[in-house]
């Protein structure tokens, strides 16, 4: 199993346990992710904002420099893979688009033909890998911990082929070969607010104090996500939503890369488990040290 | 009327507005298509002696696509294409304006927004006379064995 | 002669041409407005601007904070009976509005993303730092004291980087983007 890693901008900095936790946990597994050579930014929301087909040029020289290496391209934020994932589809189907696009990617020397697929990193591990292959490799059970699944709203939407967007259970599954109780977690597809957080801050804070206070009611002792705009929203403001909502939350979150490759006997410090800014330390250190 | 017939591709109701009064004043006959697919269906039902495109349109930079696609087709290859972009104007961009970028933008022209009245009307007769001088060249061609 | 475009043309000529239906179709049948996770915080719902923009009132939509409420999240457009891509909607008033410098005032959005764009066009790749100008003192003292405090703990934590990553091939990467749109770097 070998695929073109697409790290995105986040993960170079902000998100780094999650690119570090991703590259050891899949080389637990026999994943071969091997970084796509001189990646760009994929464009977030901001180039939709200014100019689609500028957007949709930034995505289409990753892709076309992943079908150089004939790889298919993974990428662990959700808005990089939604953004290459749609590029791919607009590009196949309008082929005016297409040329115009080529045109400018024949100064890098690259053409775009549509010929890879884009994938989240988690179907890497929930497809391709298979739960059972996990299963059989999880030396640290994590039975008593209780996780609310977040899996956000790009890695499911718009509408990329994925059969059930409603009420999805890919994540759960995941976090359930851990040991670990997936718990019931209503708002599991609601949005976190992404880019709000800096234009539209206190839109965002509360739709994170949502969230936040449906998975304490709900009993979670960690939220699990699957991208880095969610994790440091619903993590690194916490404080301001307490702050300003008049709240307690202390709920650690973590990378579903971080969870499973504890399971899997990563030690937490190569994981950056630790690194998060107001993780309850003591909750999860003494559980972690009991499941040691 | 001088006979020269000019079609305007712009979205922008109000500066086609403005660009249109001035044309018609000196005497041209103005059709305006306000997005590219008007502009294709403009140009399939009828003749045209300048082409005035804008850039930022639809989706984002469409203006360019049309050009190219005006340069490509058989037919139409001959007709001028004037482009007028208000870039800077309306993304803030730095916009590269200089001469190096009249061949790397598949244009025969191009003015940036917002337009002084007698830059554009200089420009647009610059670019119908260069087309008369396409045409003699292609009428002597003909007549040399 | 064309006719000068409704509002409402001018926002289905803005956008992308392939699938979904255009908005002239809408039923006003509210489920987009009852997805919408930031509905609450919105001026107009979804489903209002719609009507908004059906009826020609161009300034009550531009001036509205709707758009720059929306996340992208899509709630909208997978459950829309209609198959309206509601927020490529979104995204089609947000290049109108900034096209045409019209927004509220004080609306962050449209320097967010420029200063976004820019920083990509010059390096390929996006930087946090960079882009806090643009928001971190809009939000009061307060604000701007939250701010700096998540910084310097992100910062504690190997969390930020001082200096901005560039892709290797930035000179042939800028002239791909100039292809698309002649723009350049400012110097």
């Amino acid at each position: 199993m070998r695929y073109a890693y697409f790290p995105g901008c986040s993960l170079e900095t902000v998100a780094k346990s999650y690119d570090v936790s991703a590259r050891l946990t899949a080389e637990k597994l026999g994943v071969e992710l091997t970084e796509l050579e001189d990646w760009n930014c994929c464009g977030a929301t901001a180039y939709f904002h200014i100019d689609e087909i500028l957007a949709h040029t930034l995505c289409a020289r990753n892709l076309a420099m992943a079908e150089k290496t004939g790889l298919d391209v993974v990428a662990p934020c959700s808005a990089c893979y939604k953004n290459m994932r749609e590029t791919n589809t607009h590009l196949k189907k309008d082929p005016e688009l297409r040329d115009h696009i080529n045109i400018a990617l024949k100064e890098d020397g690259l053409e775009f033909s549509g010929q890879q697929r884009v994938l989240h990193l988690v179907d890497i591990f929930a497809d391709d890998v298979g739960l059972e292959n996990i299963r059989k490799n999880v030396v640290n059970s994590l039975k008593g911990l209780r996780v609310a699944p977040y899996y956000g709203c790009q890695i499911l939407r718009p509408k990329m082929g994925r059969e059930n967007i409603e009420n999805p259970e890919f994540l759960e599954d995941l976090i359930s070969v851990t040991g670990a109780e997936a718990i019931d977690y209503p708002l599991k597809t609601e949005c976190c607010g992404g880019s709000l957080i800096m234009t539209k801050n206190p839109v965002a804070l509360k739709m994170i104090k949502n969230l936040l206070k449906c998975a304490t009611d709900k009993g979670a002792d960690l939220i699990v996500t699957t991208c880095p705009l969610c994790q440091v929203n619903l993590e690194c403001y916490q404080k301001q939503v307490n702050r300003k909502c008049g709240t307690e939350f202390s709920l650690p979150v973590l990378y579903f890369t971080q969870v499973l490759g504890f399971a899997l006997g990563i030690p937490k410090d190569d994981l950056l488990i630790g690194s998060e800014l107001n993780s309850p330390a003591g909750l999860l250190t003494r559980f972690v040290r009991e499941a040691c | 009327m001088n006979g020269k017939r000019i079609l305007l591709i712009d979205d922008d109701p109000d500066y086609v507005y403005a660009v249109k009064t001035i044309l018609e004043k000196a005497n041209y006959a103005v059709r305006v298509s306000y997005s590219p697919k008007e502009g294709y269906a403009a140009l399939r039902d009828g003749e045209f002696d300048l082409v005035i495109v804008d850039v930022m349109m639809g989706r984002g930079a469409e203006g360019i696509i049309v050009a190219r696609k005006l340069k490509k087709d058989r037919e139409l290859k001959k007709l001028p294409v004037l482009m007028i972009t208000g870039i800077r104007e309306q993304t803030g961009f730095f916009f590269i304006g200089d001469p190096r970028h009249e061949t790397f933008l598949p244009v025969d022209g191009f003015l940036e927004k917002p337009v002084n009245t007698e830059v554009l009307l200089n420009k647009v007769r610059e670019l119908l006379h260069s087309e008369q001088t396409v045409e003699l060249k292609h009428e002597k061609q003909e007549e040399e064995p | 002669m064309t006719e000068r475009p409704s509002f409402q043309k001018e926002v289905s000529n803005l956008m992308s041409v392939l699938d979904g239906n255009p908005i002239d179709v809408c039923i006003q049948c509210g489920t987009c407005s009852a997805s919408c996770p930031a509905v609450e915080y919105m001026d107009y719902s979804p489903r209002h601007i719609i009507a908004l923009i059906r009826s020609d009132l161009k300034d009550k939509v531009l001036n509205s904070d709707t758009i720059w409420c929306c996340s992208s999240c899509y709630n909208c457009t997978v459950r829309c009976p209609k198959e309206i891509k509601i927020t490529e909607m979104m995204y089609a008033l947000k290049r109108y509005s900034i096209w045409k410098h019209q927004y509220r005032e004080g609306t962050i959005g449209p320097a967010f993303s420029g200063k976004f764009v820019r920083m990509v066009v010059k390096t390929g790749k996006s930087y946090e730092p960079g882009l806090a100008p643009t928001f971190m003192f809009r939000y009061g003292i307060r604000g701007m004291i939250d701010n700096m405090q998540m910084g310097m703990s992100l910062f504690n934590k190997k969390r930020i980087a001082i200096i901005p990553k560039t892709v290797k091939r930035i000179e042939n990467f800028r002239r791909v983007l100039n292809r698309i749109i002649p723009i350049g770097v400012e110097k």
